[in-house]
């Protein structure tokens, strides 16, 4: 049950800890332009966002007020650091992106001032010091082939592999952001060379997965809030992604859906269709197979997301979409699956079955009208 | 009453002595035909709901265009009877004691002497086989297969369904959905292999009908009829 109370404890007990940044983050949103006002209406909608009653957006305020004393260390593997871009690199700032970058990072890649040997220290120094007690993001899928040697991290080549389980050992918690720590993204998409998976796979421990090519900020910020709110996980779905985010399909609250059921399909892109604002269905929308918030949340402060720009979803918050969602600007019915024939969707394998089989029985009534069976 | 030897027709004789009886029940002849025709029209509104080929380049003036989804309930009207036959057929082949003939089909289909022979028969060179049940060993694993694809395409597309219906009985096989859904590596596996299941029984109905019909031109003893009267004729043997 949600028990205001018990959140209330527990923020008051996290209070207690110190903070890293010099200033509390209400006074860096007042900086960058936010007010009081605009954060707790941002606290409202996030407090919806994660599924709960607009009561609780005073203590998500308070929560994200305190999210710097929660250490968290983030590690990179095998990614292309868009998960982070997308949350860092923002013209006009977000709170998310706000939160996100003062929440206790001790560790973190692509944003750390330390380098080199310091950032090495750094992170054992963490690892040491907040031992049990922090959260583990992870960025990127773990090479696994040959002991995971396809991906070596720092001054003693430390396999991504190896880095990952002894982190993973002491977190309190492991959220895998992105789809590629999810479920290993574009680098175990087939022919998988190096057996990347993601990280689930390696750890015998709860993972949170938030995918996405890149999840949205309210999704990675949304799961973080949860575990400073109520200091356990949120509840999953099958595949282990929070159901305040992936509890439906793109499909099932897209502005374009109406279009969907009456029939109104873009045959191309630029065309008539495409200007009213036709279903995208036909020109490969993924959005009936993948479960996400993107309809419903947006990206870039609920301005727009690939369906309004006018392109269909490619399913990048589903396990193994690389390969399971291809062609992106075909329907699944044009799915090519490897073969003989580089084009073999399933209605070429069918038709051309059958063909023989017609072709077969063409023969075969031919032979026996002519030769009859033997009674 | 018209005796055989006074027959209207000049083409009607007597024909040496056929058994006659009930082959196949109402309810069995019932399932059947349903079976077929939900099978015909799942594959029409199947090919559209994978690849809408009707759509419209204009906007409805009224917001009361629904072609998708009406085309989309069909298919699962369709899909609901054709559970219903598929759930009857395979109570009837363990249970229900008119089915027995079919059960000892089972025997035979183990027995390969009897397949190659049914294989020759087709191949025109050795006799129809004697078998102890219905179905032959060939057309036992045809039909084995059938059913295989046939529960393939039941659980995928109810996955399916529970995705898109999340109240009543979508929402009660929510946790069945979920599990196929996992099973299969998520929906659009789901999906993919919805389609792969229809095309292989699309194949099993297509050398389906063309061996009833050889059975019906070569064996004469009114096979295809049986389907819909429920009578099996056969030579006494002497």
């Amino acid at each position: 049950m949600l028990d205001v109370q018990k959140v209330k404890q527990r923020i008051a007990e996290l209070r207690k800890l110190p903070g890293i940044a010099p200033k509390s983050i209400s006074e860096i949103l007042e900086e960058n332009g936010f007010t009081r006002r605009d954060f707790l209406k941002w606290s409202g909608a996030l407090a919806v966002t994660l599924g709960l009653p607009a009561s609780f957006a005073p203590v998500v305020a308070e929560a994200a007020e305190v999210s710097d004393r929660l250490p968290v260390v983030w590690l990179h593997l095998a990614e292309c650091t868009g998960c982070s871009e997308s949350l860092l690199r923002t013209d006009a700032p977000t709170i998310d992106d706000l939160i996100f970058n003062y929440i206790n990072l001790q560790y973190h890649d692509t944003i750390m001032a330390a380098a080199g040997w310091q950032a090495e220290e750094n992170y054992e120094d963490a690892l040491e010091k907040f031992k049990g007690r922090y959260v583990l993001c992870v960025e990127g899928g773990v090479p696994t082939k040959d002991g995971g040697e396809y991906l070596t991290i720092g001054p003693h080549a430390e396999t991504g592999l190896h880095k990952l389980k002894r982190t993973a050992k002491d977190a309190a918690a492991i959220i895998a952001v992105g789809t590629c720590s999810s479920f290993g993204g574009i680098q175990a998409a087939a022919p998988n060379p190096t057996g990347a998976k993601g990280i689930h796979k390696v750890l015998n421990k709860q993972v949170i997965n938030v995918p996405g090519c890149p999840p949205s900020a309210k999704n990675i910020v949304g799961t973080i809030v949860y575990v400073i709110l109520f200091g356990q996980l949120p509840a999953v779905d099958n595949f282990n992604r929070p159901k305040f985010a992936y509890g439906l399909r793109i499909h099932d609250l897209c502005e374009r859906r109406g279009h969907f059921d009456a029939g109104e399909f873009v045959e191309e892109f630029g065309s008539e269709e495409a200007m009213n604002g036709f279903c995208l269905y036909k020109k490969g929308c993924k959005g009936p197979y993948t479960f996400n918030n993107c309809s419903r949340e947006r990206f870039n402060q609920h301005t727009s997301w690939p369906v309004q720009a006018g392109h269909g979803c490619i399913g990048c918050s589903e396990p193994d979409f690389w390969d399971s969602m291809a062609p992106y600007e075909e329907p699944l019915a044009n799915h090519k699956f490897s073969s003989v024939s580089a084009d073999a969707t399933a209605d070429k394998v069918g038709i051309t079955i059958l063909t023989v089989a017609g072709v077969a029985i063409a023969a075969h009534a031919a032979i026996s009208a002519i030769k009859n069976p033997k009674e | 009453m018209a005796h055989a030897k006074e027959a209207t027709m000049k083409f009607l004789k007597v024909l040496g002595n056929y058994l006659g009886g009930i082959e196949f029940s109402t309810g069995y002849r019932w399932q059947h035909w349903i079976r077929a025709i939900s099978i015909f029209a799942l594959i029409a509104t199947g090919f559209y709901i994978a690849n809408p080929y009707i759509t419209f380049g204009t906007i409805s003036p009224t917001p009361t265009r629904f072609l998708q989804a009406e085309l989309r309930e069909w298919h699962i009207i369709f899909g609901f009877a054709m559970i219903g036959a598929v759930l009857y057929k395979t109570i009837y082949f363990f249970f229900f004691p008119q089915a027995k003939y079919e059960r000892a089909s089972i025997k035979d289909a183990f027995n390969i002497k009897l397949a190659l022979q049914q294989i020759g028969y087709y191949l025109l060179v050795s006799k129809h086989p004697h078998t102890k049940g219905v179905y032959n060993p060939l057309q036992f694993w045809a039909y084995t297969m059938l059913y295989v694809f046939f529960y393939g395409i039941i659980i995928t597309g109810l996955a399916l369904y529970a995705e898109v219906y999340h109240n009543g009985l979508g929402g009660a096989l929510y946790p069945f959905a979920k599990w196929v859904e996992s099973l299969f590596g998520g929906l659009a596996y789901v999906r993919l292999w919805h389609h792969i299941f229809m095309w292989a029984i699309i194949i099993v109905v297509f050398i389906h009908i063309y061996m009833a019909v050889y059975n019906a031109v070569f064996g004469k003893n009114g096979g295809m009829d049986a389907i819909f009267s429920g009578m099996k004729w056969e030579k006494e043997d002497h």
